[in-house]
């Protein structure tokens, strides 16, 4: 066994050492034969046929060490990677776009695993269960809210029709299903903290936090990578404050895990102690948070204040989330039925009315092994359109794979022909085509994993675009790889093998005689082509409606000023500033920001308006005027300069400016909208809005245009806004808006400069130019319209190429006819006509077809679409003209040829 | 060329005997180990030179044989194979058959 594999080795050597012995034999016989007397010429070809066929005798001797099959597919591989080298341009165009379907493919679909199916990066992710619960919806008839869920801090989501979900529990809930529970080995809490500012050795930045109860690490069985996590002891109310520090803050703000471990940290300038790193690979509980520092619940304590203490005791305040790890053997159902009447029994103790009671929230319980979904939900329904949209490029390509094979396989079948004549075996003769079929898809499988790698790449700075923190860090799937690249491979043994058989067929005579082969017209061709054409109009259609989705939202009317502001947000309260020093505190600085020379006007609000509708409300309970509810009206706390700075027109009255301070009477500001729709054609300024939750009375000072309040995708009814004074509502966190003159950027220096020397201990977060603020709330839309519009130009672009070789093939074919006509009188005009007519129809065929698909399919990206139609009329029309000049454009350059052929030469040919 | 009957393959395998008896005489190249039969077989035996290569290959798989290069009487580079100890065993046991199958077929063919 051995010494073959050697021999097999060196089978080059020895088929030398083997021919050369055998010319030796030829010429000692040859000289025997001369020296009987015959001449050389004769002795030499006596010798020779005597000795009989050389090249026979070689291919036996070989075969002693080398399998048959061994040596037969050396041959085809490299007679294949010589008819490659002939065929440059078709080989090269067949491997690039068989690599562009699979590399995209890939790339996307590893996407999607990194986003909907990936496991925590945790032990045993299977056995993790995560929390939620469901009612029917909360709002009444009314649109009152009854629900025992009276205040939620995190998310809440609409289900199918309208029943809320959320996983968001009350601190009693969580209390009561912890303890001594038959089914979870272990129970625990978290929730968000957002950002908080972090100090460490006098620098303060910005980090996301999670507040995590004593079970958390122990629960997830994460062990810690220096030092130790938080345990049970440490999560009370009484506890020394420890913080554990992500692995890549340990690296990035203490330069490496040991540095970190007893080092003090001050968190909204309250002193905690690092007592540890988490892994590395750990991201928390949910992919799209990745917490930089994780602190103890009950410390919120110590963070939060009186809030805090407030929300332990209130069960109708929903807040905290839940995770359990199942003991063994038990199984999610099992859970969810000994858990369900308990926490039913504990949250009807919470509802006091009977409203309340009849939609109690139901525990259910959900797989945790993939970590919480808010990615998920944001990203999962793009993604499955990408994925369409990918998996229809993949079809174009191999249809196209698939043509080519085709075309070129009539092109051969004289030479098929020649081959099969001379003797070659059918089998032999497929399996040579079969070979290059393969040869040809694993080129292309390997150019495929280059571009799969670049494409995940660029697929995730498209996706996090700028955002800094962007944790979802997707890789390359090998296993996706491996079946887009199989599936490539399919496709060319398939279609290599029907072209393969038809030309191998036993009568050889009419293909021999036929020379240029007209043989029969090949549909199969020319549905490929047909589907090709389908199949790019719908990426075409897909494209064409998120662009125009993205056009609509750039000429959204703002009513404010979008270039020329510099955004930044500042959170004096997370220093230590309290209310009444604070908002002075505020104020000076908007002052300061105004003295900065080139600085027109500077203002303060809760929060830039794109992002208002996400801020906090800044008024608790419902607004009226007389006895009026003020439905649909938006609240912004804004400070003085606020219209000035945003450029939004006054019309009547003032603005909000300095005078109203603390101690003065509250007042408004509304937008015209507002205005018209309450108080008619009479004069709103004067008349009150009046907050019965609050027990104070708001004096209507002003009316501004309308305005867009809160993204670019909401309704009409924003334009109804109420501008409040943020000194008489003042809100933690503030948001100053500076109109500058050139580049806002250039003014970021100096914003630090005076911030620092007012508290150093307030970090700058959120500067962002206004324009950029704006254009990030649509950039999904931005990605989408970028990647479709890329897509559908590569699904043209290949589409086009198919069109092209078929149509080639098909003037190659008939050469001769073409020049019988052209002998006979037709005018290259009609020549060209008569290969673009054949163009159009398959053209017009391919759009009967997709026209309809598009029309359902559209339907399904409708949620992406923004004041467009699914079956926009003007979409539709300018694909198809897109997609018919294209095919033209493909179709001309044959067409061309052919009228320029010359008859005599033509009919020469045959 | 009318001397078909004398080819080898009457007796299959019985080239593969020839060539280890050939060579167990002395070390010799293809085209001598030919030569070699037809003299000592008084031209009775013509070797079907074409056979006689992939034989040589089966044979040196078995590692029957061994060919180095070397040069011929009339200095042209050539193989040469010489016989190695298994195949004197293999020679051995074919000759003890060959001797068996004769005597067989010459008492069938002395019978009255």
């Amino acid at each position: 066994m051995f010494r073959r594999l050697r021999y097999w080795i060196e089978n080059h050597r020895r088929s030398e050492a083997l021919r050369e012995e055998m010319e030796l034999h030829l010429a000692e016989k040859a000289a025997e034969l001369e020296a009987d007397g015959m001449t050389a010429a004769l002795a030499q070809a006596e010798a020779r046929r005597r000795f009989g066929n050389v090249g026979l005798k070689q291919e036996e001797s070989r075969e002693i060490w080398m399998t048959r099959f061994l040596s037969e597919l050396g041959q085809d591989v490299r007679y294949g990677f010589r008819s490659m080298a002939a065929n440059k341009a078709f080989s090269a165009l067949a491997v690039l776009l068989l690599g562009l379907g699979i590399g995209a493919n890939t790339a996307v679909y590893s996407f999607m695993e990194s986003i909907l199916l990936r496991s925590l990066p945790v032990a045993d992710p299977e056995s993790l269960v995560v929390f939620n619960w469901r009612s029917r919806p909360p709002q009444n008839a009314n649109k009152e809210w009854v629900h025992v869920m009276h205040g939620v801090q995190g998310l809440a989501w609409p289900g199918d029709k309208g029943i809320m979900v959320s996983g968001m529990f009350p601190y009693g809930a969580f209390d009561t299903l912890r303890k001594e529970n038959p089914v979870f080995s272990t129970l625990f809490g978290y929730f968000n903290g957002l950002h908080r500012t972090l100090a460490v050795r006098g620098q303060a930045t910005s980090a996301s936090t999670e507040y995590v109860t004593g079970e958390y690490f122990r629960g997830l069985a994460v062990s810690p990578a220096a030092g130790r996590l938080i345990d049970p002891e440490d999560d009370r109310p009484s506890a020394e404050p420890v913080a554990v520090i992500s692995f890549a803050t340990s690296q990035q703000r203490f330069g490496g895990l040991a540095n970190a471990i007893g080092q003090p940290i001050f968190v909204d300038n309250i002193p905690f102690t690092v007592i540890g790193v988490a892994p590395p690979e750990f991201f928390g509980v949910d992919p799209a948070v990745a917490p930089d520092l994780y602190l103890p619940l009950h410390t919120n304590l110590l963070t939060d204040g009186a809030r805090a203490n407030r929300m332990y005791a209130d069960g109708n305040f929903y807040w905290i989330e839940m995770m359990g790890r199942l003991r063994p053997g038990v199984s999610m159902a099992q859970a969810q039925a000994a858990l369900a009447p308990r926490f039913h029994q504990w949250v009807a103790t919470t509802a006091t009315t009977d409203g309340e009671r009849a939609k109690l929230p139901a525990l259910i319980l959900n797989p945790g092994a993939e970590g919480l979904g808010s990615l998920r939900r944001q990203y999962s329904k793009p993604i499955y359109v990408l994925l369409m949209m990918v998996g229809l490029i993949l079809a174009i390509a191999c249809a196209n794979i698939a043509n080519l094979l085709l075309a070129r396989g009539a092109a051969r079948r004289r030479e098929m022909a020649i081959r099969l004549s001379l003797g070659a075996g059918r089998f032999r003769v497929v399996r040579q085509l079969l070979t290059e079929s393969v040869m040809l898809s694993s080129l292309g499988g390997a150019c495929g994993v280059l571009l799969a790698i670049w494409g995940v790449r660029s697929l995730t700075l498209l996706l996090s675009h700028g955002q800094e923190n962007f944790t979802l860090h997707a890789e390359l799937n090998w296993n996706v790889l491996g079946v887009t690249a199989a599936l490539s491979v399919v496709c060319g043994l398939l279609f290599g093998l029907a072209p393969a058989i038809q030309s191998t067929r036993p009568d050889v005579m009419p293909a021999l005689k036929n020379g240029r082969g007209g043989g029969p017209r090949h549909h199969a061709q020319h549905v490929l082509v047909v589907a090709q054409i389908a199949m790019s109009f719908l990426i075409l259609v897909a494209a064409g409606l998120f662009v125009r989705t993205l056009n609509k939202l750039h000429s959204v009317q703002l009513g404010y000023a979008r270039e020329n502001i510099l955004l930044f947000s500042l959170n004096a309260r997370q220093a230590g500033h309290r209310d009444p020093e604070m908002t002075t505190f505020y104020a000076h600085l908007r002052k300061r920001f105004e003295s900065i020379p080139g600085v027109s006007s500077a203002t303060l609000s809760q929060s830039s308006i794109i992002n208002a509708a996400r801020a906090g409300q800044a008024i608790r309970g419902p607004m009226k005027i007389g006895a009026v509810n003020l439905d649909g009206a938006r609240v912004l706390a804004a400070g003085p300069r606020f219209l000035t700075t945003m450029q939004i027109p006054i019309l009547a009255g003032r603005e909000i400016d300095d005078r109203d301070q603390q101690g003065s009477p509250p007042v408004a500001v509304i937008s015209e909208r507002l205005a018209r729709t309450y108080f008619g054609n009479e004069h709103p300024v004067g008349r009150r809005i009046t907050l019965p939750d609050e027990k104070r009375d708001l004096e209507i000072v002003g009316v501004s245009a309308n305005l867009r309040y809160g993204g670019l995708k909401n309704e009409e009814e924003s334009a109804m806004t109420v501008f409040v004074a943020v000194s008489q509502f003042s809100p933690d966190r503030m948001t100053y808006a500076l109109r500058t003159a050139g580049d806002p950027l250039s003014y970021v220096k100096s914003v630090r400069e005076i911030v620092r020397e007012a508290d150093s201990r307030i970090p700058v977060t959120n500067v962002v130019t206004q324009a950029a603020e704006i254009d990030g709330t649509i950039s999904r839309e931005v990605t989408f319209a970028k990647l479709c519009t890329g897509f559908a130009v590569l699904a043209l672009l290949i589409a086009c190429v198919g069109l092209y070789g078929t149509m080639s093939y098909s003037v190659a074919r008939q050469v001769g006819d073409i020049g019988i006509r052209m002998a006979l009188g037709a005018q290259p005009g009609a020549v060209v006509w008569m290969v673009l007519r054949r163009v159009l129809l398959l053209a017009a065929v391919g759009l009967a077809i997709s026209v309809p698909a598009a029309l359902i399919a559209s339907r399904l990206g409708k949620s992406f679409l923004f004041e467009t139609r699914p079956n926009d009329p003007g979409t539709l029309a300018l694909a198809g003209v897109v997609l018919l000049s294209a095919m033209i454009l493909a179709g001309y350059v044959p067409a061309r040829r052919a009228s320029r052929i010359d008859p005599l030469v033509a009919l020469r040919h045959d | 060329m009318g001397r078909k009957a004398q080819k080898n393959d009457s007796l299959p395998g019985s080239l593969d005997m020839l060539i280890l008896r050939t060579l167990s005489l002395r070390d010799l190249h293809g085209y001598g180990i030919v030569q070699f039969i037809q003299q000592w077989s008084n031209d009775e035996l013509l070797v079907e030179e074409g056979s006689l290569y992939p034989a040589l290959q089966r044979l040196e798989l078995n590692g029957w044989i061994e060919g180095v290069w070397g040069v011929t009487s009339n200095n042209r580079r050539a193989r040469i194979y010489k016989i190695m100890g298994t195949g004197r065993k293999q020679l051995a046991v074919e000759t003890r058959k060959y001797a068996k199958l004769t005597l067989a077929i010459a008492r069938v063919m002395g019978a009255e």
